[in-house]
């Protein structure tokens, strides 16, 4: 159980965008990817979720390679949340919360999902904001929205335990501290009910504090993967960052998470 | 009253995703559409009742004009009004662009050039056999496709940065569209190609049940696919990555949507001509009254359409009567200042 890259590669014309990445994101734990800008992160992402298919290699969910499960399976498998563009028309903040209402589940609008959806709007602070517009959020806002769809993505009928994955592409960006944490106690209660998360992060304080697994990228290669403590590496981040990166573990620091 | 209740409630079980208050929308269109209809088929150049039909009251030669005249008539009207309502409201979700609309991209002219030129070229073929009744609205569809492909491929997907080179495609398609069929129509002797008014501003005059009956099949089927898609088209507003990411076949909705799209347009045209607007005003009108959920505006936009060209078509046939305005030319004169209101709105162009 666990979505897993293995070997994977891709280039676009003669640029080779991402090299030889093996993978794993296991149930119940946080893997961060970080790296320089233009290290094939995002790329990396819309590998995993599909959106990118002409690569070398292969994708497995679940040890079942991508391209032999339906698009539509694929969505129930794993919940993605990334960088938005404007929406063109006035949809309610409560319309693209439910859009991460997936198929089968509109066709039996149970209780258990209202609840769950109340929930989730909770967990996301949106309950003054339910019925405005959703264009006239600010970034923060939206992304919490977005946030909110892509948990609500993740809901199960209550006897259903299937394995899911949350993919998200920077979700802190554009939030203030308060929501951040918050944010971030969602992403760890779905951790511990056995969803594997993977995340982009840029953060490296946030990343560290936060992750049970960090991945190195660079130039489309992986630098280096391991636990939190062996990748808390002066020498490691300098190199890979191409400048003098100092940890200093007794800082003076206001902490929020 | 409880009648309408019950309606609506049978709506919004048969819909997911749409409110109460737009399912009583619905109910509400519905009803001042037959509504239109009644009064459509009452009113004209020649006094009929509707009433005294369904009594049996009337003369043969009151049957004749209202079965072989004025119902025709009426339910090409609403058949436009309802494929135009829609394909709008569709393109415009597909192309996730307000401004989208079947006449102003070039869709309605690529249909009328496909229709002229298989009535032009074709024309032995479709004296000899019954096939020719179809075969206008299929070249007509085809030049409709051909037109959505083209700006497909131009604007690389559909892409939301595309607006305005959108639009000014639109504006090239339609010229060189509007060029073909002038000189069509300059070439041809044949009566069958009526005038260039017809092509340009549009009528419902003249059409008989034979030539009727493909274009209701076709625009009825087009609308009963391209329904169902309504959610796919409110998850394709996140994005096609996004879309995709819940679970969508974009590509399967896309060319779902571009040929129903081209048939209903293509069927419509063929029969009444280009008429400008519909397809930009009835979805923004729908969207007004009742949200922007394509759960809603798409089955909204073909009955507000309905409605709209019926009563649009009353008002060009009894406004000057005997004598008859061309339906463009009402559509548009409420079409062009909205257009103009709905640019200065959007400002993102």
């Amino acid at each position: 159980m666990s979505i897993k890259t293995e070997s994977v590669s891709l280039s676009f014309g003669n640029k080779s965008i991402l090299k030889d990445i093996t993978l794993e994101v296991k149930p119940k734990e946080i893997l961060s990817i970080i790296g320089p800008n233009g290290a094939g992160k995002t790329t990396l992402l819309n590998m995993i979720t599909g959106n990118l298919s002409d690569h070398n290699g292969e994708v497995y969910y679940d040890s079942r390679p991508l391209n032999t499960i339906s698009i539509q399976e694929r969505a129930y498998i794993r919940s993605v949340m990334s960088q938005f563009q404007n929406i063109a028309f006035d949809y309610s903040v409560m319309d693209i919360i439910q859009m991460g209402w997936l198929d089968h589940k509109f066709n039996m609008i149970s209780s258990d999902l209202e609840n769950y959806q109340n929930d989730v709007i909770e967990e996301c602070d949106l309950q003054s904001l339910v019925n405005q517009k959703f264009n006239t959020l600010s970034g923060g806002e939206q992304r919490r929205v977005h946030f909110a769809r892509t948990l609500l993505q993740l809901w199960q009928p209550p006897n259903a335990n299937d394995q899911n994955y949350l993919l998200l592409d920077e979700p802190f960006s554009n939030l203030d501290m308060v929501h951040k944490l918050s944010m971030m106690r969602s992403i760890k209660k779905r951790a511990a009910a056995g969803t594997g998360i993977l995340m982009i992060l840029h953060d490296l304080n946030l990343a560290y504090s936060f992750s049970d697994r960090i991945i190195i990228l660079k130039k489309g290669s992986i630098v280096k993967e391991g636990d939190v403590q062996e990748m808390l590496n002066e020498d490691l981040l300098s190199k890979a960052y191409e400048t003098n990166i100092m940890i200093d573990q007794d800082p003076i620091n206001i902490r929020y998470y | 009253m409880q009648a309408l209740k019950d309606a609506s409630n049978q709506i919004k079980t048969y819909f997911n995703f749409i409110s109460y208050k737009q399912s009583y929308i619905l109910c509400c269109l519905i009803l001042v559409s037959l509504i239109f209809v009644v009064l459509a088929i009452t009113l004209g150049s020649y006094g009929l009742s509707i009433f005294e039909f369904v009594k049996g009251n009337t003369t043969a030669i009151q049957n004749t004009v209202l079965i072989e005249i004025r119902l025709p008539r009426v339910i090409l009207s609403a058949l436009v009004g309802a494929s135009l309502g829609i394909s709008g409201a569709a393109l415009q979700g597909l192309f996730r662009n307000p401004l989208a609309d079947p006449g102003l991209i070039g869709v309605s002219a690529g249909a009328a050039l496909g229709a002229t030129l298989i009535i032009v070229l074709g024309g032995d073929l479709f004296d000899q056999y019954s096939l020719g009744i179809y075969l206008i609205p299929l070249a007509a569809v085809a030049g409709a496709s051909l037109v959505i492909f083209m700006l497909y491929l131009m604007t690389r997907g559909f892409g939301y940065e595309g607006v305005t080179y959108m639009l000014l495609v639109g504006i090239a398609i339609n010229a060189i569209a509007g060029v073909g069929i002038g000189i069509l129509t300059y070439i041809s002797t044949d009566a069958e190609l009526r005038s260039l008014t017809f092509w340009t501003m549009g009528s419902f005059g003249g059409v008989t049940w034979p030539l009727l009956t493909p274009v209701i099949v076709m625009i009825l089927i087009s609308i009963m696919i391209m329904v169902p898609f309504s959610r796919q088209l409110d998850l394709l507003q996140l994005g096609e990555q996004e879309a995709y990411r819940l679970g969508i076949d974009v590509q399967r909705l896309k060319y779902t949507i571009i040929l129903t799209c081209a048939a209903a347009v293509g069927a419509s045209v063929a029969l009444s001509g280009m008429i400008g607007f519909v397809g930009l005003v009835v979805p923004h009108l729908t969207r007004l009254i009742g949200g922007v959920n394509h759960n809603f505006v798409l089955p909204g936009s073909a009955i507000m359409g309905a409605a709209i060209m019926i009563i649009a078509d009353l008002i060009a046939r009894i406004i000057v009567q005997p004598a008859e305005l061309p339906i463009g030319l009402i559509t548009s004169a409420i079409g062009s200042p909205f257009f103009l209101w709905l640019i200065f709105r959007i400002k993102r162009l």
